[in-house]
């Protein structure tokens, strides 16, 4: 089935199927959902823009990620910190009083933000092939797909990242 | 010899390729430490899965950029739809009622010349430009006809004037009692 990207039936197909996975990868490179909406958005509005045809959903979903990918690497270091600093602001004299509370939400709520916060730390070609793995369906020849590389390649970033995270995750 | 980390992630994933899946798992079905190692970063898998972005993050999200979508893409192309399908409608519904129309056009027009045919008076207030003799009966000076009128003027030109005269005019409306 061709996909038009400009045609408003495709794009809405395209679209429902595709923002949650795009809004996971993006989310879980920047650690910041504010950024990962607009980035998702700027994604979404070049593909629209671009009226370009696609032969699967599949390769509209890769070109997708990449742009989306590209864009967040691009920015990541310019507005996260900047954002981030703000949110942490605000989150900040709320945290002392949660941390009484023992509640299950609240330990999986802690336990996400730690793992997250492991995932921040992985230099970027493990961050984005592990964020790939781990929060979409793709596997190891469709991620290959994506960030032009080889499979071998993404098996071999995917033990390594996950080695690097053990290993931050043992520490906290 | 047993598995190392990498090939057991492979695994893991479902990626490891023949034979050596088969190897791995034969192996794993008495290695205890393999197995042991493999659940372990079977937990440390779950664990980073299970800190996904939920659902109910995503969902007021993807319809805040839908919206931005339907107001800046979508709106010309859907206006456009909805006026071709109401021109639709209207030369659907016009279309007859012109030829009715047209059709009743005709037949009053024959009908007058069928009845008032033979009278030329009466056909010459029909159809003015037809008049079939010229001569003195026929002619008359149109610039007589127009006699200077007071409906020539508006009322203000008329007050203007009268009041150029020299006149006091007094505007009242009738029937239209001044509140007390």
């Amino acid at each position: 089935m061709e996909i038009q990207s400009n045609d408003e039936r495709a794009f809405r197909q395209v679209y429902e199927q595709v923002f949650p996975i795009l809004m996971r990868v993006v989310y879980h490179v920047t650690n910041n959902q504010d950024l990962a909406e607009e980035i998702c958005q700027e994604a979404f509005i070049r593909f629209f823009d671009k009226g370009m045809e696609f032969a699967t959903l599949n390769d509209a979903k890769y070109w997708l990620i990449r742009v989306s990918k590209n864009l967040a690497i691009n920015q990541v270091k310019r507005k996260s910190r900047e954002m981030n600093m703000v949110e942490k602001l605000k989150k900040y004299p709320t945290t002392g009083a949660n941390h009484s509370d023992g509640s299950q939400v609240l330990m999986e709520k802690e336990t996400r933000k730690l793992v997250q916060e492991a995932i921040d730390q992985l230099p970027e070609k493990f961050r984005l092939v592990i964020v790939m793995k781990e929060y979409t369906d793709m596997d190891y020849k469709q991620i290959a797909q994506v960030l032009h590389i080889s499979e071998s390649n993404v098996k071999v970033r995917v033990y390594r990242a996950r080695k690097m995270l053990e290993s931050i995750l043992s520490q906290e | 010899m047993c598995v190392d980390d990498e090939l057991l992630n492979t695994y893991l994933d479902g990626e490891l390729q023949e034979p050596w899946r088969t190897q791995v798992q034969e192996h794993l079905g008495y290695c205890n430490a393999c197995r042991q190692r493999l659940e372990q970063l079977r937990a440390l898998h779950q664990k980073i899965a299970d800190a996904v972005l939920p659902d109910s993050e995503i969902d007021a999200r993807q319809d805040r950029v839908l919206q931005y979508f339907e107001k800046t893409r979508f709106s010309p192309s859907n206006k456009n739809k909805k006026m071709h399908i109401f021109r639709k409608k209207i030369q659907v519904r016009l279309v007859p009622a012109l030829i009715t129309s047209a059709a009743a056009f005709v037949v009053v027009f024959i009908g007058a010349f069928v009845f008032f045919g033979n009278n030329s008076q009466q056909g010459q207030e029909i159809l003015p430009g037809v008049a079939s003799q010229i001569d003195s009966a026929h002619i008359r000076q149109v610039t007589e006809v127009q006699q200077p009128s007071l409906d020539m003027f508006s009322l203000e030109q008329i007050v203007q004037h009268l009041d150029a005269m020299g006149y006091a005019v007094k505007l009242e409306v009738k029937a239209v009692t001044p509140l007390e």
